[in-house]
Formats: structure tokens, sequence, C-alpha cells
């Protein structure tokens, strides 16, 4: 009997913490994904068994649970593994590495039960404040949330602070015993993601811990919106390429190795993460374009830098085909477009991979109108916003982290994955869910419906589609949050099932793909990871300095007297209908 | 068959977000399919390249085996 390689056999003490993250990552996911459906359902007055005040905390825990839990819980789970793999070492201590990972638990715990808190009719008071949190994924000033929420905020960010310490520390002992070699791609890629993460969540650490945290507390009478909202937006924009860094790590390392080949060019991909780390944080000001109180000068430097930071993406796109293409051809694929025939379709883990890239190329087209500060204007706040993240963080991350599932399972449980045939369903059914719902909001954005809102149904009021009918969008939304929904428990079904599966010796062994140019041909300087550092934080300095000290100049450090308020909603239809006719006649 | 089963299943996925932009798109000309006939269209594409896959490629009526994934 052949002699079994999977990761659980060259690193098992390893294989448990990624399995345990993994998990934490899928329960995240069920839940969130569940209220997705709850949402889509009720706001399209589809069905609605929920209280419209409850839609808020239903929207709450969707995007915590989604875009932080769900996404970077992997994200350490594969961190880890691909710094493991690629060093060919364990870490340095196990017992640090549960401790941050039970630091993540504790502040995912923490964050959760005061977002749910808020369903109760009571909640209880706990340090003098209702327990609940009903502030969205952006917890924007002046809503206030209980102290629990940002205290569960922070232990969950220095977990993750931790996990990059680990990685960090595990490639400097791997460095002292390998002082000539480069840095293994995976690993660089792991650690020029961990370095903007620790610049860009500076921002979010500065305004929870000097903020809003003591506002919550009542240390601090009053805060300033407009400072918090951007300290936000400097965390804000950068955790997106936190989120999607490891989904482009696997289309890099894994995506070659599937399709049969190897990944055409190494310095390619390590340029690619140096302007990753160089571009993600001096940009996070496109998100405050219709923001009063910033210059529209500052506004058009975030703008430019957003432009600049679409050449990795494009490099990206150009690498990834041409490694496939590549590998399609070793598989006897021939002509212009004939070799895609050649690639391994059936593979789940390959077909998702390639289709959430797919899908991330039309989001790259509507971000590209998200980062236009003039036509921003068209589509700010509106669903277009919302379609457009169901593509990056919904599509391009999930989907990618769904397939890659398909292959990590087998290796840190040494279980074969329960069945192939539903996972290829699966990441089909998502693909054309997202499909759907992702394509209605991009267009009911267009005509202004706007996001974050329980009932976009107005009395007196029709919106005007350019194209369909508003009854056919929301029924093309709703439809495809219930495919997705579909394609979500197919997913959890077969992670369920396959862990009840018994020990397999069938499972592949535990590499990425070699490379056609390889890091022999990379200059030296591009593994030189503190002058990029340096050169990031130089460049989050001239974005950020003058806008942040012209906000404290105009609102001042703590704000003109801003008092928390909780979010609720008084079912007073008069008073609605007459706000509604004062501003649309 | 000329693509495999798993290649017709992810053509036939690739069809969807096609025809749900094209008729998107044929708005701005003024051209304004229905929902049925929305439907109507990528059936009709898909059944056609069913057909398409199906048919043998040889034009003997000898058709090709299935290919297959090496790994």
């Amino acid at each position: 009997m052949a002699m079994r390689n999977a990761y659980v056999d060259q690193f098992p003490a390893e294989a448990k913490v990624i399995k345990a993250a993994f998990w934490s990552s899928f329960l995240a996911l069920a839940i969130g994904g569940l209220l997705g459906l709850v949402q889509a359902l009720h706001r399209t007055d589809v069905v609605r068994f929920i209280d419209s005040a409850d839609y808020y905390t239903v929207l709450t825990a969707h995007g915590v649970l989604l875009a932080i839990t769900f996404t970077i819980f992997f994200l350490v789970g594969i961190f880890t593994w691909a710094v493991t793999t690629s060093l060919e070492r364990g870490v340095v201590d196990t017992r640090f590495t549960w401790s941050w990972y039970a630091m993540m638990v504790v502040g995912t715990v923490l964050v959760g039960v005061t977002i749910f808190a808020g369903f109760l009719e009571d909640a209880p008071e706990i340090l003098g404040a209702p327990l609940n949190a009903d502030v969205l994924f952006t917890f924007y000033a002046p809503l206030q949330a209980h102290p629990f929420f940002y205290v569960g905020l922070v232990l969950f960010v220095v977990g993750s602070w931790l996990a990059g310490v680990d990685w960090f520390r595990t490639w400097w002992a791997w460095r002292g015993e390998n002082p000539d070699e480069r840095i293994p791609l995976p690993t660089f890629m792991v650690l020029t993601t961990t370095l903007f993460w620790y610049i860009c969540t500076f921002g979010v650490a500065l305004s929870i811990l000097v903020f809003l945290l003591p506002w919550s507390l009542g240390i601090v009478d009053s805060v300033n919106p407009l400072l918090t909202r951007t300290l936000f937006w400097y965390f804000g924009h950068a955790v997106v390429y936190f989120w999607l860094m490891p989904a482009y790590m696997m289309w890099y390392i894994m995506l070659p190795k599937l399709s049969g080949g190897k990944l055409f060019s190494d310095p390619l991909a390590r340029v690619v993460f140096v302007l990753f780390l160089l571009l993600s944080t001096p940009l996070g000001i496109h998100h405050q374009y219709l923001d009063p109180g910033i210059a529209e000068g500052y506004k058009f430097i975030a703008m430019t830098n957003t432009m600049f930071l679409l050449l990795p993406s494009l490099l990206t796109a150009f690498t990834v085909v041409a490694s496939m293409e590549h590998g399609a051809r070793q598989r006897g694929g021939e002509g212009y477009l004939g070799w895609l025939r050649a690639l391994p379709w059936r593979d789940p883990v390959f077909t998702g991979m390639a289709l959430a890239g797919l899908m991330f190329a039309a989001a790259g087209f509507s971000g590209m109108i998200n980062a236009g500060m003039n036509i921003n204007y068209l589509v700010h706040n509106t669903w277009w916003v919302v379609g457009h993240f169901h593509l990056t963080v919904g599509t391009a991350v999930a989907l990618t982290f769904m397939a890659a599932a398909y292959w990590f399972i087998p290796q840190v449980t040494g279980k074969a994955l329960w069945n192939r045939s539903v996972a290829l369903g699966q990441v089909l059914l998502w693909f054309i869910g997202m499909t759907f719902m992702s394509n209605a909001m991009h267009r009911s954005g267009l005509f202004g419906m706007p996001r974050r809102t329980a009932e976009p149904q107005y009395s007196g009021f029709e919106f005007e589609p350019a194209a369909g009918t508003v009854g056919e969008i929301n029924a093309q939304v709703a439809l495809g949050a219930v495919i997705l929904t579909v394609s979500l428990a197919l997913f959890l079904l077969n992670m369920v099932l396959t862990s009840f599966n018994g020990s397999s010796d069938a499972i592949p062994d535990n590499t990425y793909a070699g490379t056609l140019s390889g890091p022999e041909d990379a200059p030296e300087i591009l593994d030189n990871l503190k002058l990029w550092t340096a050169i990031a934080i130089v460049l989050v300095i001239f974005a950020y300095t003058l806008p942040v000290a012209s906000i404290v100049e105009n609102g001042g450090l703590f704000g003109p007297g801003i008092e928390g308020q909780q979010l609720t909603l008084v079912p007073d239809t008069a008073t609605v209908l007459e706000t509604v006719r004062e501003v649309m006649p | 068959m000329r693509v495999s089963k798993a290649g017709l299943l992810v053509v036939a996925a690739i069809v969807i977000p096609i025809v749900v932009e094209f008729r998107t798109a044929l708005s701005w000309f003024g051209i304004e399919l229905s929902v049925l006939e929305g439907v109507a269209l990528a059936v009709t594409i898909v059944l056609a390249i069913v057909v398409w896959a199906v048919w043998p490629s040889d034009g003997n009526g000898n058709a090709e085996t299935e290919p297959t994934d090496p790994e």
C-alpha cells in the first residue's frame, strides 16, 4: 500500500488547529448565510416573518458573521497551512497557535451574543447598558453598540494579529535554518498580507480603543462620527483585500496544479502581493465620496490610488489564465480556445475556483464604477453596492473558499470527500444563484433603490427601472437567494458527511503548484519586506495625514457632543409618509 | 460526446449570466424581452449546446468517447 502523504500525516498538530478554524468558519457561514435568505425574502416582500426593526439585527449578524468571522477564520486556517507546507516545518509552538485561535473564538462569541441579544424583547442590562449591537457591519457612530461588541471585535482582531506573529515566528525559525533561501511563494504571500493587515487594523483599533469603546462605557461623552468613520474605512477597504488574498493564493498555487500545469510566473506573483501591501490601505476614502467634511482633493487622491490597484488584479488575471492554459495544454488541449475543454471541469475544486475568478472579473467592472468619483454618486448607498460585494466577498472569496474546502478538509482530516458530484453541483448552483441575485441588485441600484432598508416599498412613489419591472427584479433576488441557500446547504451537508467518513488512503499528496519561472528569476529586492512595509507606511501617511488633521480641526477629536443612539423603528406610518412626501412630493 | 458531461454542465451554467445580462443589454437598444422570452432563449441556447455536444463530431454517426480527466 502506498504511503499516504496528506497534510494531516505531515503536521498532525497543526492540522487540528486548522480543522477547528475551518469549522468555526463554516458555522459562521451557515448562520450568516441563512440570515441572508431571511433578508432577501423580507426586503423583496416575498415572505416577512420578522419585524422590520429586527431586520437590522439580522443585517448586522449577516455582515459580521460572513464578512469578518467566516472569511478570517478560513484565512487563518489556510495561511497556517501555507506557511507550514511551504516551509516544510511546523509552527514554533502549537500552544501559541491554539491560544490565538481561542482568542478569536472568545471575540466571536462576545460579538455574536451581543448582536443576537437584539432579538430579545427586553435585552438584559450589563455594565449599565442594554445588550445589543444593531450597528451594522460598519458600526458608524452615532449608532452605539454595547461595549461587549467592541471588546469582542478587539479580541478577534488581536487574535488575528497573534496569528500573524505565529506565521512570522515560523518563518524566522525557518530562515535561521535556511539563511540563503528565497522565501517560498506561499509564505511570501502570507507575510505580505499579514503586514498590510497590521497597517490597516491600526485604524480600526484606534477607532475602537480610543473613541468607541470609552464612549460606550461612558468614559467619554462624545465622539467625532466623521473621524471614527474615516478610521473605519482606513481599515474597511484593506479588509477586502485581506479576505481576497487567500483566494488569490489559491488561484496562484492551486489552480495551476489542478489544471495539470505550473504557475506561469513566481516573480509576477510576488510583484502582485507587494503591490497589495503598498496600495491596499491608502485608498479607504473612496468609500466616503459623499461624506461632507472631506475635501474633494483628498477624495481624488483616494480615487487615483484605487485605480492603481486595478493593476495587480489584471496581472493576476493574466498570470492565472496563462497558468491554466499551460496546464490544459499539458493535458492535450489545443487551439486558441479549444484548450478550455481539456481543463478538469469535473473537479469541484477547480471548477469552483475558476467560476469564482470569472465572477471576480465582473466584480472588477462594477468596482470601477464604485471607485470613480463622479459615477459613484449614481450608485452610492444603493443596492448596486450590495450586488458588487456579493460578487467579491460573496463569490470570488466565498466560492473559492468552499471549493478549496473540498481539497483542504480531506487534507486536514485524512477522510475522503463524501460526494464529488454533489460538490460540483454545489459550486455551479452558487454561480447561478449569485448571477440572479447580484444582477438584480446592480440593476436596482441604477434606479436608486437604497441598501440597508427593511422595506424599500414607498407609498405614492414608484421606482422606474430602465429595464424590466421592480417585481421582476425582486423575484430575481429572491430566486437567487433561495438557490444560494440550497447551494450552501449542500456544501455543509458534504462537509458534515465527510467528517463522518472513515480514514482514507486515497487522499492526494499535500503539494502546491510548481513554477515555470521560479523565484530565481525574481529580483531579490522583492523579498525585502522591511522596505515594502516602510513604503506602505509612507503612502498611508501621505494619504491620511491631511484629511484626518482637517477632520479633527473641524469637528474636534471627540466631536461636538455626539451622544450614542440605539437603532429603533417607530411604527408610525403617518410620520413616515409625511417624511417621504417632504422629500418626494 | 464533444465535451465531458461536467464541461457541458459548466457551459450550461455560464449561459445563465450571459442570457441575464444580454436581456438587460438588449433593453438599452429598445428590445425588451419578457421573463418568459428570456427563459425560452436560455433553454434554446442550452438545448443547442447539448445537441452540439452529443452530436458525433466525425459526421459518420460514430460518437467519440467522452473525454475523461487524466487524473
